[in-house]
């Protein structure tokens, strides 16, 4: 360590030991002369006693450093004087290195994070997933995948033989007031073992236990995360015992967890966490949670140390087939039919690995992140061969001055070190610059995702290791190359290449045409990947959502989190509906249960009866209405009506129920014929009347997200509707969207100051946001593509203008023979073709392959969509084209009588 | 040149340098004097290992160096022990004791 802080301080060691050896030798000498001896004389002799200055220096310079470093260290310094006498050779490779190596490791420190992470947990590799396989007979679904419910959680939680324990969760938006405004923030309720089975500590106070868990709404606590403590509370050492208000229900502040914990999902941070026993008080208008029936909870266990995954998922089933006979003779079990039955009976336990926990935003970004690691990898792939071709076409050029050295004895490990400290030298100039381009990326990256999953749960921390491993990779490719001219360079005598006058005799060019053929591959895969996913987005923002986003303004109100009961905020919903109808700013608005383009839905199977009885092959997306919906979208009714009030009316008071349906679902289920009058119904069983009257089809807009188009049925708001879900005001203004919001927020801040808003935004902004991921795709993509053009053109173009120096005095012999201008051009374009034509049919099969990865993310054309294909392979051919032909014009201007005279 | 003198042994070098600097802070040349009257009577120093010794001892952090004023009114490079240093030499007497005391055993045995 000493000696390699010594590197650094060679200079001042240096003359430090010139001072001290010659203050030394005056002493000596001034004590000779004292003794008798002439000056000259005593000088030598005290030089002879010393045995040498020169050689005293080396001995002590070797202790400095070690022999072998010290050499390296000169090398370093000659490597770095020659690169810095070829800048522009030396700014390509850094800057190619330096790209790869900064988006490999930005897109893959965002997949780990995302993706990859392990909880931050006691042994997180014991936690498993538990999921139900087969049919639950639910009657009740809310959240997001992999949902079961609460008592089936408190079931397995006594299955001590498999399990150390299972916790169960389910992420929940909330309003909370800590003393001031009432704000949403994200909540997870939990069950009281989640603190213990995971394993984590209290950073105050203490964390939920099973005791906090008993009876329904008998413990109002709750335990802050770190960051809600620190940011949101200031670090207030005496928060343990505060009351908060969690959707106006006062409930004690009993810890805080510690600081590195997050919760088990990546993309939803919560804020604070509250028992699944007060989840009647955290969710509006919920009491399932002791019905069997109702699934929202996601459940992971941790296994026993000596209990793999395959026997607890094995060992389990015996409780779980007797549990599930016990489940159908139990009060309140739906009737079903006997199919149905039978597939609840069939059901089975289904357990995964859950080191990373259990996150929605890794389900669906997992894949564009790893299709986009794989295009960065093959970006560093390429720029390392950039660094390969240069560092030979560089090796060429010093063929001569390695053929000098080794004939002046240099050994070949000797020329070796100097090649290594080339390399180094040059990866690790683009090492650093890729780890201060690697942060910038990932805030970039960031950035394109949604950006309430993202502000506090991703942050722009690199991941060393495959900096690390990055830096390497370029290291060992600067290396290799580095070594092929020496290799090289030994290989034909040394005579004849000392002999060669102008040119070299090195034959790297073939390896430099493999290099350039492989970068011209690798880059029309690239070049695909981008045009595939720049004709996704530009297909989804042509297609639109379906209706009219101009002027279009969207927002949410939740009042049954800020103690509104049902009734009331029916009569709030109303009451601001009025106020938006009659403000001078609003064309035309309507409410909705469901809020559209968030990629969720409210969904289920449906029998139609018509002359014969259906049941939908799959899930309808379903949501309710109020009249005026689709005047205010836009949106063409085909056929029937729209609701008018009276369709708002409970059937008690005259009311009929009706149903509007979209035109995908005319088609899939009425086969074109007219489907006005007939009846459907939610659900499937044979319990099943269906008598909600079909009274008009619209045109197919776009629900959870652009990219779809589903069956959708749409039902009148009830006037009764409690607004469980909360409402989404749809608003068509006139003027600008910031004069809307501005009225909207004074209508909202008049109905209830206290209310807060859930989102108040544009429809072109809420299209945009549900393209996020597409976006990313295509940007990324499109600047991967554009980047490995550079790199492969830069490549192609050194090697062109190589062959055409070689070959000058063949082209000068041809062109005195009579050759045309033309026939010059096309000897070197031959040339490249070859190269080209050779990369383009490398990169088809890859492509082939390579694109059934990508077919998921795709939309409206297909991986190997002969057009894009084309239009890439085309725009390759031009720009390598284009590249090849300033050296092959440079060739037919070779003037013979100059070309020849170098004879 | 003068009667023959047998050469230091092997590493006993560095340990007269902390022999040397344990009594005072001194420079190279001074430290060359004090062996030189040491070789002048036993053993023969080559004073071209000098330096080399003293940079590795003080690369070990045996020894410190300063440039201070020396009694020439030369600035010198001088060295002195650190506190390891001090531990290095009491050790390397120690171990000389029992090496020497092993060999003269083995001597006495033989009588």
């Amino acid at each position: 360590m000493k000696r390699l802080l010594n590197w650094f301080r060679l200079r001042n060691l240096e003359s430090d030991l010139d001072r001290e050896l010659k203050y030394h030798i005056e002493r000596r000498v001034s004590d000779l002369i004292l003794s008798g001896l002439p000056e000259p004389k005593a000088r030598r002799q005290a030089t002879l006693e010393l045995g040498g200055v020169t050689q005293v220096q080396e001995e002590v310079r070797d202790i400095w450093l070690t022999r072998w470093l010290r050499d390296f260290a000169y090398d370093l310094r000659f490597s770095a004087r020659s690169f810095l006498r070829s800048p522009s050779f030396t700014a390509t490779a850094v800057l190619s290195l330096a790209l790869g190596i900064g988006a490999t490791t930005a897109i893959y420190s965002l997949l780990d994070q995302v993706v990859r992470r392990a909880l931050p947990v006691h042994e997180p590799e014991r936690l498993v997933l538990i999921d139900w396989k087969g049919d639950q007979a639910t009657v009740n679904a809310f959240g997001s995948y992999n949902l079961m419910s609460y008592p089936i959680c408190r079931d397995l939680q006594v299955q001590e033989r498999f399990f150390e324990g299972v916790l169960c969760r389910a992420a929940m938006t909330i309003s909370l007031s800590t003393g001031g405004e009432h704000r949403l923030a994200a909540a997870e309720i939990v069950s009281g073992t989640y603190f213990s089975v995971l394993g984590v500590n209290p950073a105050l106070g203490r964390l939920l236990t099973v005791d906090d868990d008993q009876a329904p709404g008998a413990s109002p606590v709750v335990v802050l995360s770190y960051d809600f403590w620190k940011t949101q509370i200031g670090s207030a050492p005496d928060v343990v015992g505060r009351k908060v208000l969690v959707n106006q229900h006062p409930m004690t502040v009993v810890g805080v967890a510690a600081p590195a914990f997050r919760g088990i999902d990546v993309g939803e941070v919560p804020a604070l966490w509250i028992p699944a026993a007060m989840s009647a008080q955290a969710i509006p208008g919920f009491n399932g949670m002791l019905d069997r029936r109702t699934k929202w909870m996601q459940m992971l266990g941790r296994l026993r140390p000596d209990v793999t995954l395959a026997q607890a998922q094995a060992g389990l089933q015996p409780w779980f087939k007797a549990m599930l006979e016990e489940d159908t003779r139990r009060a309140g079990f739906p009737r079903i039919t006997a199919e149905r039955r039978q597939r609840f009976l069939a059901s089975t336990l289904e357990f995964t690995p859950a080191p990373q926990g259990h996150s929605v935003l890794r389900r669906r970004l997992s894949q564009p992140l790893w299709v986009l690691f794989a295009a960065t990898a093959v970006l560093l792939g390429l720029a390392c061969l950039n660094v390969a071709g240069l560092f030979l076409a560089r090796g060429s050029a010093r063929d001569r001055e390695i053929s000098t050295r080794l004939a002046l004895g240099a050994s070949r490990g000797r020329i070796g070190r100097q090649l290594l400290a080339d390399g180094l030298l040059l990866a690790s100039a683009g090492g650093s610059l890729g780890v201060v381009l690697a942060p910038l990326t990932m805030q970039a990256l960031i950035a394109f995702l949604p950006r309430d999953a993202a502000a506090n749960a991703l942050q722009s921390v690199i991941d060393t290791r495959l900096l690390l491993f990055a830096f390497l990779v370029s290291v060992a490719a600067g290396v290799l190359t580095g070594f092929a001219p020496a290799v090289q360079a030994g290989r034909g005598s040394l005579i004849s290449s000392l002999r060669e006058r102008g040119g070299t005799a090195f034959g790297g060019l073939r390896l430099r045409r493999i290099i350039v053929t492989a970068q011209i591959a690798f880059t029309l895969i690239l070049v695909i990947g981008a045009a595939l996913f720049v004709r996704t987005l530009a297909g989804l923002m042509a297609k639109g959502p379906g209706f009219d986003t101009s002027s279009l303004i969207s927002f949410g109100i939740h009042p049954l989190r800020n103690g509104y009961s049902p009734s009331e905020a029916t009569r709030l919903v109303r009451r601001i509906h009025d106020e938006i109808r009659a403000s001078r700013s609003t064309q035309a608005s309507a409410v909705a249960r469901i809020q559209l383009l968030t990629g969720g839905s409210w969904n289920n199977l449906m029998t139609i009866q018509t002359s014969q009885r259906i049941i939908t092959d799959r899930e309808v997306h379903l949501n309710a209405i109020s009249p005026g919906f689709f005047a205010t979208l836009g949106t063409r009714i085909v056929a029937g009506r729209h609701f008018d009030e009276r369709d708002s009316l409970p059937v008690s008071e005259g009311g009929q129920r009706v149903a509007i349906v979209n035109e995908a679902f005319v088609k899939r289920y009425f086969g074109g014929r007219n489907p006005l009058g007939a009846r459907i119904d939610y659900g499937t069983g044979p319990d099943v009347r269906p008598d909600i009257e079909v009274i008009g089809v619209v045109a197919n807009i776009s629900y959870r997200g652009v990219r779809e188009e589903r069956e959708q049925a749409y039902f009148p708001i009830g006037r009764s509707e409690g607004f469980y879900e909360g409402a989404n005001f749809y608003v068509r203004v006139h003027g600008t969207s910031e004069a809307g919001f501005q009225s909207i927020r004074t209508i909202l801040r008049n109905a209830d100051p206290a209310l807060p808003i859930n989102y108040l935004r544009t429809l072109d902004e809420q299209v945009s946001r549900s393209l996020n991921t597409e976006r990313m795709l295509a940007a990324l993509s499109g600047s991967f593509g554009t980047l490995a053009l550079l790199l492969s053109l830069v490549g192609l173009y050194g090697v062109m203008s190589f062959v055409v120096t070689q070959r000058t005095r063949e082209i000068g012999i041809r062109v005195a023979l009579g050759a045309t201008r033309f026939a010059t051009v096309w000897l070197v374009l031959r040339d490249a073709l070859v190269m080209i034509a050779a990369g383009i049919a490398i990169a088809l099969p890859c492509v082939w392959a390579l694109g059934r990865l990508i077919e998921s993310q795709l939309y409206d054309v297909k991986s190997t969509d002969p057009a894009t294909i084309a239009v890439a392979a085309l725009i390759l051919c031009t720009a390598a084209l284009g590249a090849a032909l300033i050296p092959a014009h440079r060739a037919s201007a070779v003037n013979p009588t100059d070309a020849l005279r170098f004879e | 040149m003068s009667s023959p003198r047998f050469p230091i042994p092997q590493g006993t070098l560095d340990m007269l340098i902390l022999q040397i600097l344990s009594l005072e802070p001194a420079h190279g040349y001074g430290i060359a004097q004090r062996l030189e009257q040491i070789s002048k009577s036993v053993v023969q120093v080559n004073q071209g290992s000098l330096y080399p010794a003293l940079h590795r001892l003080e690369q070990k952090g045996w020894l410190k160096a300063e440039w201070k004023q020396s009694e020439t009114g030369r600035e010198a490079k001088f060295y002195c022990l650190t506190l390891s240093g001090r531990k290095q030499l009491a050790t390397e007497k120690r171990s000389w004791a029992r090496l020497t005391g092993a060999v003269q055993l083995i001597f006495d045995e033989g009588n």
